[in-house]
């Protein structure tokens, strides 16, 4: 079955780069939002499998701001979310403890800015499919 | 906050004391005054002063060692020194102590209203200077976060779909298509670690560095390095030839910069070199340390560009045309290699060649990697 995501990012080029990506695996129906604002709008409106989110837009790190709305949100909670990030050296400030593994908002994974083919599908497959199992035995 | 400038005076004259607060009065001033130096000290530490007033011959504390203990505590406090035994020798000692001028008794009014003017203009530079440099640090920082975020965005969508079309192509590419990929693909690599690592000595926080420390192989890391420079190598017919001891030791450090840095000396060696030059790399155990040196037979740095090609971003007065030939890379380069506690030196002989040598404390027994 087709799975739907959603990615969050303010770059056109690169959103282009990982969205030819996920289409062409042939799995994944891809929305994209340029900006945090309308990255909200979509999350109300859709359902969505998976959420692939950039940090940095915008003036600063809004894509947390996004990670720590959407773990508030009792309908929202649960859906994996997967950073995207150029700058994980940058923001390793805001994952308190452990450098990379981005506690402080509970997302579920975090990759470098630019992410190899494989290791992007590879991320985003298991993310959804320890989503399910969730949901099916939470 | 109130505008006006705070005075401390410090003397045992009550006279002295008396006229001077009397001289400023109407001024916009806020006198407060000790009758000795303990009790000045303990004003210091509340007044907020902007000025303070030190006479040298006090009964009890020396106005001299109030001076020092003043300038220890803040060393941007501006003072003037009150004596009636002016010498000359007074004076050096007193300026020694961090004092900022002089004012012999007895002074006409005009005087010590001029002085007082001189000594808040110097306090206002003085706090204006260390604002400007708080502001530079800041910059640099911002400088840094800046760079990353336009440098290396471009590159990360650039490199992203340059990974989609390999994925989206990869059944119909021949080998040939496939290699091309490959090498775009690892410059492209190359490019965005050297600006974290860039990024990593520009935001100053070589600690990030050592946190990440680890056993590694030089010997590793210069061939990684010739790898890297060979295909430039190879357009101007540059031989490298090397010459490794099999009993280099392992170092703690980080690989990749450690590659960086050779990277960078071995790309200006190349880039320095005549066409169909030679570079000979040399890396022997040598006391405690590995030492690692680069020698080309290229065009040479002359004796007064020496001392400034390290200082590249942090160049001094008169080392930027000297330093502007090696930009930034030996800057980065030892700084890279000073986090390793190793050193990095450069002989030099113009139309003959130059040799750096980077030098790398071995890792110790026992020492926790």
């Amino acid at each position: 079955m087709t799975k739907r995501l959603l990615m969050i990012d303010d770059d056109p080029d690169f959103v282009a780069g990982i969205k030819s990506i996920l289409d062409s695996a042939g799995e994944f129906e891809v929305d994209v939002a340029y900006n945090p604002k309308d990255g909200l709008k979509a999350l109300q409106t859709r359902e969505y499998d998976l959420l692939l989110l950039d940090i940095m837009m915008g003036r600063g790190a809004e894509g947390v701001m996004i990670a720590r709305k959407l773990r508030k949100d009792p309908k929202l909670r649960e859906m994996p979310v997967l950073i995207i990030t150029g700058m994980r050296e940058q923001i390793a400030f805001l994952f308190p403890g452990e450098p990379i593994h981005p506690r402080f908002v509970e997302v579920d994974e975090l990759v470098e800015k630019p992410v190899e083919p494989k290791l992007l599908l590879e991320k985003v497959k298991s993310l959804i499919k320890t989503a399910e199992a969730r949901k099916v035995n939470p | 906050m109130d505008t006006k400038s705070r005075i401390l005076l410090i003397d045992d004259e009550e006279v002295v004391r008396d006229s001077c607060e009397q001289i400023l009065a109407g001024g916009p001033y806020e006198i407060a005054s000790a009758s000795d130096g303990v009790a000045g000290l303990r004003l210091v530490e509340e007044f907020h002063q902007n000025l303070i007033f030190v006479d040298l011959k006090m009964p009890g504390i020396s106005g001299f060692e109030v001076l020092e203990k003043i300038s220890a505590m803040d060393p941007t406090i501006v003072m003037v020194v009150i004596t009636g035994f002016a010498t000359v020798s007074s004076a050096v000692d007193a300026m020694k102590r961090g004092a900022y001028d002089f004012l012999p008794k007895p002074f006409t009014p005009e005087e010590f209203r001029l002085i007082t003017r001189r000594g808040l203009e110097k306090r206002r530079l003085t706090l204006e200077t260390i604002a400007l440099r708080r502001e530079k640090e800041m910059l640099r920082e911002h400088f840094a976060h800046i760079v990353s975020h336009e440098l290396k965005a471009p590159l990360s969508a650039i490199q992203q779909n340059l990974f989609a079309l390999e994925f989206e192509l990869t059944r119909d590419l021949t080998p040939a298509q496939k290699e091309k990929f490959d090498r775009t693909k690892v410059r492209m690599d190359e490019l965005l670690q050297m600006i974290n690592s860039w990024l990593k000595v520009i935001s100053a926080d070589i600690g990030k560095l050592k946190e990440g420390f680890k056993q590694v192989s030089v010997k590793g890391e210069i061939s990684h390095a010739i790898e890297t420079v060979q295909p430039i190598a190879a357009r101007k017919d540059v031989e490298i030839v090397t010459t490794i001891d099999e009993d280099l030791s392992p170092i703690l450090g980080d690989g990749l910069s450690l590659t960086e840095v050779f990277v960078n000396l071995l790309g200006n060696a190349i880039k320095y070199s005549r066409d169909g030059g030679r570079i000979t790399v040399t890396a022997k155990a040598e006391g405690g340390e590995d030492v690692i040196s680069f020698k080309d037979e290229g065009i040479g740095i002359s004796p007064d560009e020496l001392p400034h090609i390290f200082e590249g971003f942090y160049r001094g007065k008169g080392g930027q045309e000297a330093a502007s030939g090696h930009g930034i890379g030996l800057a980065v380069s030892r700084q890279i290699v000073e986090a390793h506690t190793g050193t990095i030196q450069v002989e030099s002989e113009p139309g003959k060649g130059s040799t750096f040598s980077v030098r790398l404390p071995k890792l110790k027994l026992g020492e926790p990697v």
